[in-house]
């Protein structure tokens, strides 16, 4: 059995979940304190966690930080609106996805079920399917309409750091440093307008792109399907 | 403060310039008259100081320029004494009004802020009231219904109530999260992320987050490739651009065509709401952008009538500028404008 463990310090909404999710099958852990979420992710050994960030005792940051040091579960954040930063900081603290509040149940059970799958594949070569246009990452192909596209090398690697976290979340540091290096983590624009070539080849509508989705000022998501 | 001191000398100094060009082709008479003047203006600009020290220097100017013997305070002809008394009589008087008036302005200010106070907090009240009461009720019956009579509905019903329950939820927390927002942006305690962003990109994400709401119009979009960017904070033009095509799509019949523009005007970046609604009333363009307010061909479509005033909050701290237009074709434009920078350079890649 599938068990998450759920870090929330407001009953209501550790009532919600563990209904909604035990309803789909998965066991249920819940911890009111970062702290108490420390010590049940280490004594339970969940397969995934939900972080609320706003915990009474310290930052959801912290937990993520603490968990990281031991194991890669999954762990999707759960944050208010209008906190950009504080997403990314969990983001880039090793979360792997979040959703903000308030959100419906659908939502929650989409992004638990791609980070479940994420942690259970190892990723190989892998076909990437965007509606007509389909690209192989391991024979570095990409087809639109039944013709060959051509992606620069570094239209290749931005695909390929987003298709290594396919469903999820990216942010902007995360991507530049993995395409561009470490050392490149600021320029931002880097990413507007190599985004823009890509979904320019793959995309139907580039401005309504229905894969290659951006998460405004925190970074970008790759909705593709694997075959 | 001080402004007020330097004009008490100057005005004298101006005068006895004045008074130097007119002697003695005028009587001294006259040439007391200008002197009067500037005390009357200097009162009723800077208040009772500067005004005292203009009568002072005025009347020790015209004693020792112009009345005889020139150039000694002494005077031969005793009726200039009586002028010197009238002078600072009258400059005193006029002081002590012009004192009066400015006591007076000043407190029909306090009082005009305080009733504009009072007339937004009763609008946001009643605002709050209805728009956060409504859907409270909304959920409140709902829910009831679902747990003290759940049994006895048909699973229909049950669906149809916890559904609007959940849609009501949903608005709800739109709408709180608007009062906040604004609330935020007015007290200044809102730091702007900045980084470079593709005003497309950010329009993708709001259309995307709209799609239901924007369902039954047609968005007809024109953001040409070679835009330049913009350094913003996205996630705050992302609500501004938002806000717009809401109320757009709020405010306009289904089936009509909502046009989302963007162009280069100068160093501006101008991003265009345009719709073929029934079109804003004469005189509306500016108010729609107050707190709280509707257009005056409207009810209460929904909303808190917050999103507008929003948009341009956001707006401002970024250095542009958010207005309404009426479009000469019927329908109105909603716009914005953003600084546009020095654009980054992107090293070109070798395209193997």
């Amino acid at each position: 059995m599938t068990t998450i463990l759920v870090v929330e310090d407001e009953p209501e909404i550790r009532r919600f979940l563990r209904s909604s999710l035990g309803a789909e099958g998965f066991r249920v852990i819940e911890s009111p304190t970062a702290e108490r979420g420390a010590i049940d992710a280490g004594t339970h050994r969940p397969d995934l966690a939900i972080v609320d960030l706003a915990l009474p005792d310290y930052d959801g940051r912290e937990l993520i930080l603490r968990i990281r040091e031991w194991s890669p579960m999954p762990i999707v954040v759960l944050s208010a609106r209008h906190q950009e930063q504080t997403k990314i900081a969990a983001l880039d603290a090793g979360a792997d996805d979040y959703i903000t509040k308030p959100f419906g149940v659908g939502e929650l059970l989409a992004r638990v079920r791609v980070a479940l799958r994420h942690a259970a594949r190892t990723p190989v070569g892998q076909i990437l399917r965007m509606g007509k246009a389909s690209v192989d990452m391991e024979k570095r192909r990409a087809v639109r309409d039944g013709t060959d596209v051509h992606l620069t090398p570094i239209e290749f690697r931005l695909l390929g750091a987003l298709a290594k976290h396919l469903g999820m979340v990216v942010t902007h540091r995360q991507l530049l440093s993995e395409v561009w290096g470490p050392s490149h983590v600021g320029e931002t624009h880097y990413l507007r307008i190599y985004m823009k070539q890509l979904r320019d080849k793959l995309e139907e509508d580039p401005v309504r792109p229905r894969y290659l989705v951006t998460e405004t000022g925190v970074g970008y998501r790759l909705l593709a399907h694997e075959p | 403060m001080i402004a007020g001191y330097v004009w008490a000398v100057g005005a004298p100094l101006a005068c006895t310039l004045v008074g130097l060009a007119l002697h003695p082709r005028f009587d001294l008479v006259n040439i007391a008259m200008v002197y009067l003047l500037a005390v009357v203006l200097v009162a009723q600009r800077f208040g009772r100081g500067p005004a005292i020290l203009t009568t002072v220097l005025s009347v020790a100017a015209f004693d020792l320029l112009f009345v005889p013997p020139q150039g000694t305070f002494s005077v031969d002809d005793l009726q200039y004494l009586l002028t010197f008394a009238i002078m600072l009589t009258v400059g005193f008087v006029i002081s002590r009004l012009a004192e009066n008036v400015r006591v007076q302005a000043e407190a029909q200010a306090k009082l005009e802020a305080a009733a504009e106070t009072e007339r937004l907090r009763s609008t946001l009240l009643a605002s709050i009231s209805h728009d956060l009461r409504t859907p409270l009720a909304v959920m409140s019956g709902a829910s009831s219904s679902l747990a003290e009579r759940g049994e006895r509905l048909s699973p229909e019903e049950r669906q149809a109530l916890a559904r609007s329950l959940y849609e009501q939820a949903r608005e709800m927390s739109e709408r709180v999260a608007k009062l906040l927002q604004m609330t935020r942006l007015e007290t200044g305690g809102l730091k702007l992320e900045r980084d470079w962003d593709s005003i497309a990109e950010i329009a993708g994400a709001s259309l995307a987050r709209l799609r239901e709401r924007l369902a039954r119009h047609r968005v007809v979009l024109e953001l040409p490739d070679d835009l330049p960017l913009v350094r913003v904070d996205a996630a705050l033009i992302d609500q501004a651009l938002t806000n717009l095509l809401e109320n757009a799509a709020i405010h306009t019949p289904p089936d009509t065509v909502i046009r989302l523009r963007a162009w280069r005007a100068g160093e501006e970046l101008v991003v265009s709401v345009e719709d073929y609604g029934p079109g804003l009333a004469k005189g509306d363009e500016e108010r729609i952008f107050a707190k709280f307010e509707h257009g005056a061909a409207e009810g209460r479509p929904g909303g808190v009538g917050l999103g507008l005033a929003i948009a341009r909050a956001i707006v401002v701290l970024h250095g542009g500028r958010a207005w309404a237009e009426r479009l000469p074709m019927g329908g109105s434009a909603f716009r914005f404008s953003l600084p546009i920078e020095a654009q980054p350079t992107v090293p070109a890649e070798a395209t193997a």
